[in-house]
């Protein structure tokens, strides 16, 4: 637990046609080699947000080693169901599965638990969009907006005070820019400190589509909301 | 020594205890309450339900649980412990139906339950599970209904009502006093919620009652039908503490009447 | 010697089975029930090899019941008879594998649509819009490729049935007397005398 209110915060939202995820990033500088996530791979540097099937994505708040090797456990049981009900795994299941194995750590001698906090944002038939969050014990809950890792009291409240019913997902990329900026440490947002990602339903073939940004994408983000946010400010000071 | 894989984690204490289950308990003490009570023909559960958050979702928030058809299960203690003994305890249902066509009894999964907690209690390299748990139903072809518990050290026992988690002792002994055989539906829908006032300060909101009444017939109480049982209740203590004034006033009067008539007749003379 | 039917419409998929069981040329009973209900919208004929059929149709029913019982909700009708044919195709592949044909409908109530699915006991898996196992497709699949619509109401759906049924029994040799008839729909499933 400790471990994880160290951690680069991870931001999800829950909006009534998609999910929006945000994640801090704490592994920078100047030397570090992004090129893989700016070219290749399916967006995301591979640090913070993840997918783990095509309608689930999820972001990790803790220590990141623990967190790749719940990753892959978790893609191999979304493929394992993908294998025997020839469906995409709900997602409430996906976390359980996920929190059977945090349990089991906390209940079997000689191993220490995973230090590892998790949202989970997906789609499937039965509740359509969701969000959910995992701690280490092995618990999880279902949320509407919610926040793990550094700052997560003060996001929190944040989301609290600012969340809609009937959000819409782009109302909700808003939303969780703003709680972000206001969150972490920096003064600036940028690609190299930010991962992004949404899940929403493609536009024609009703399926859920995972987007997680490129660092380019999300500089553009940045800056469409940014300048957005600046306009408020001038409206403000102008009444 | 002790650095052995396979040394069991629960290990007696110099006199006689076992820590390790002991902790257990007080995480279960520490856990939302849960009352069982069991009236004429029906048994009644009923939990302390802690306030969702504003942005969580309700739907994921589960303390009471079908295990089959005809059982229902109610924890306290730790949550995602009581996940793991849960789907165990389905998949035994399921697996007994498969092998000998029945249904399982209530008293066979409280004790299938119990065996698994207790097993964790001793084998190697694990802790006990965190949780006490209050199973309820109806056996198959039979009208009784059963209200069992089982503990974290393995322990299981039938009850005609009984309290676990935060506070259960004061519920308990609340519950002691109270309770009748042969209560009615409503009558025992009425105990398990005043009892759970005792503990659970604000009010309706925070309850949840699952009512069965019969093989497989279960139903959960909504908001207003619990708010209109808690509002009853309340207004029969308003008219208990009314009584109880309007009496303490008449004594008072009474009091009053006599200490007024005695400086006339027999007071302390010597004083003016 | 088991016949057993389904065929789709609009908005339902009805399911019939002969109900006799025999052992060599005996008749031991005409009452055997050969459709399983899996889930309040799933239902299952089965045939094939006698104690195969009773045992493996009671393995999935406890599986699929166990699965609604731990998520709250039902699997959907494509990823059941998934997990069927799965257990199917892993069966071929011990050491004793089940001799079961079955024909799988349900109804769909999140995209509110029929499914039936084909699956014999080499785990072959086809979603059809009618389909049949045993004698009774010699006879009974040409009248459905003749008279099948999936846009029929559940008394065209039936008369077409009937017209299987009859079939059957004026052609084949040893025809079976009794039928039973299931319905999958929007209000779950029911049984029908035909």
């Amino acid at each position: 637990m400790e471990a994880i209110s160290h951690a680069g915060s991870v931001l999800g939202v829950l909006a009534k046609d998609g999910v929006v995820l945000a994640a801090e990033k704490k592994v920078t500088g100047k030397l570090l080699d992004l090129s893989g996530a700016r070219e290749g791979g399916y967006g995301g540097s591979g640090e913070k947000i993840f997918l783990l099937n095509s309608n689930v994505i999820s972001g990790v708040a803790g220590i990141t080693a623990d967190a790749n090797s719940l990753v892959n456990y978790a893609r191999a049981a979304a493929q394992r169901h993908l294998f025997v009900y020839n469906e995409d795994i709900p997602v409430e299941l996906l976390a359980q599965r996920l929190c059977d194995l945090k349990q089991g750590y906390t209940q079997y001698g000689g191993l220490r638990p995973f230090g590892v906090s998790l949202l989970y944002a997906g789609y499937d038939p039965h509740y359509q969009f969701q969000l959910y969050q995992s701690d280490p014990s092995g618990n999880y809950s279902g949320w509407k907006a919610t926040c793990i890792g550094a700052n997560n009291g003060t996001a929190q409240s944040l989301l609290k005070q600012e969340y809609k019913e009937d959000i819409g997902v782009e109302e909700a990329i808003g939303l969780v820019l703003r709680v972000m900026s206001k969150t972490m440490d920096s003064t600036t947002l940028g690609s190299e400190k930010l991962e992004f990602a949404t899940m929403t339903l493609d536009a024609t073939t009703k399926q859920p589509k995972a987007k997680i940004y490129k660092p380019a994408e999300i500089d553009a983000l940045l800056a469409k909301h940014d300048l957005a946010k600046k306009d408020e400010d001038a409206e403000m000071r102008a009444t | 020594m002790s650095r052995s894989y396979d040394r069991a984690l629960t290990v007696f204490s110099p006199d006689g205890h076992l820590f390790q289950v002991e902790y257990a308990l007080e995480a279960v003490k520490k856990g939302t309450c849960a009352v069982g009570v069991r009236g004429q023909d029906v048994v009644v559960l009923g939990v302390e339900k802690k306030s969702v958050l504003q942005l969580q979702d309700p739907r994921t928030v589960r303390k009471v649980v079908m295990l089959d058809d005809h059982i229902c299960l109610a924890f306290a203690g730790l949550n995602a412990d009581g996940r793991v003994l849960i789907d165990k305890a389905r998949i035994e249902c399921q697996s007994h139906r498969l092998t000998v066509e029945d249904p399982v009894t209530v008293e066979y999964i409280t004790r299938h339950i119990a065996g698994i907690q207790q097993r964790y209690t001793q084998s190697g390299g694990v802790r006990p599970f965190g949780i006490s748990t209050l199973i309820v139903g109806f056996d198959p072809h039979d009208t009784r209904p059963r209200l069992y518990q089982t503990e974290p050290g393995g322990i299981y026992s039938a009850w005609k009502a009984n309290a676990i988690g935060r506070s259960s002792k004061t519920v308990r002994e609340f519950l002691e006093k109270n309770h009748k055989d042969d209560m009615t539906r409503d009558e025992t829908i009425k105990l398990t919620i005043k009892s759970l006032l005792e503990v659970v300060q604000t009010g309706a909101k925070n309850i949840e009652i699952n009512v069965m009444e019969s093989y497989g017939k279960i139903t959960a109480l909504d908001l207003p039908q619990i708010e209109a049982i808690v509002a009853e209740i309340e207004r029969e203590k308003e008219a208990e503490a009314e009584r109880k004034r309007s009496r303490l006033a008449a004594t008072a009067a009474g009091q009053a009447a006599m200490s007024q008539a005695a400086p006339g007749s027999g007071g302390p003379s010597g004083q003016q | 010697m088991d016949i057993s039917f389904a065929l789709t419409g609009k908005g339902y998929v009805i399911v019939a089975a002969d109900t006799t069981a025999a052992r060599s040329i005996v008749k031991m009973k005409t009452d055997e029930d050969k459709i399983k209900v899996l889930s309040p919208h799933l239902l299952m004929a089965f045939s094939g090899e006698p104690g195969d059929t009773l045992q493996f149709a009671e393995y999935v029913e406890r599986n699929i019941r166990l699965y609604q019982i731990r998520n709250t909700y039902a699997l959907r009708p494509p990823s059941a008879a998934s997990w069927i044919r799965r257990s199917l195709a892993d069966s071929l592949r011990s050491r004793r594998p089940y001799a079961v044909n079955l024909l799988i409908g349900g109804y769909d109530t999140s995209t509110s649509t029929p499914h039936l699915y084909w699956v014999d006991y080499l785990g072959t898996l086809s979603p059809v819009p009618f389909g049949a196992h045993g004698y009774g497709s010699y006879f009974g699949l040409s009248l459905l490729d003749r008279y099948h619509d999936p846009e029929a109401t559940l008394e065209e759906g039936l008369d077409t049935l009937r017209r299987c049924i009859d079939e059957v029994s004026k052609r084949l040799v040893v025809s079976p007397g009794k039928y039973k008839v299931k319905i999958v729909d929007k209000d779950g499933v029911r049984e029908i005398e035909l």
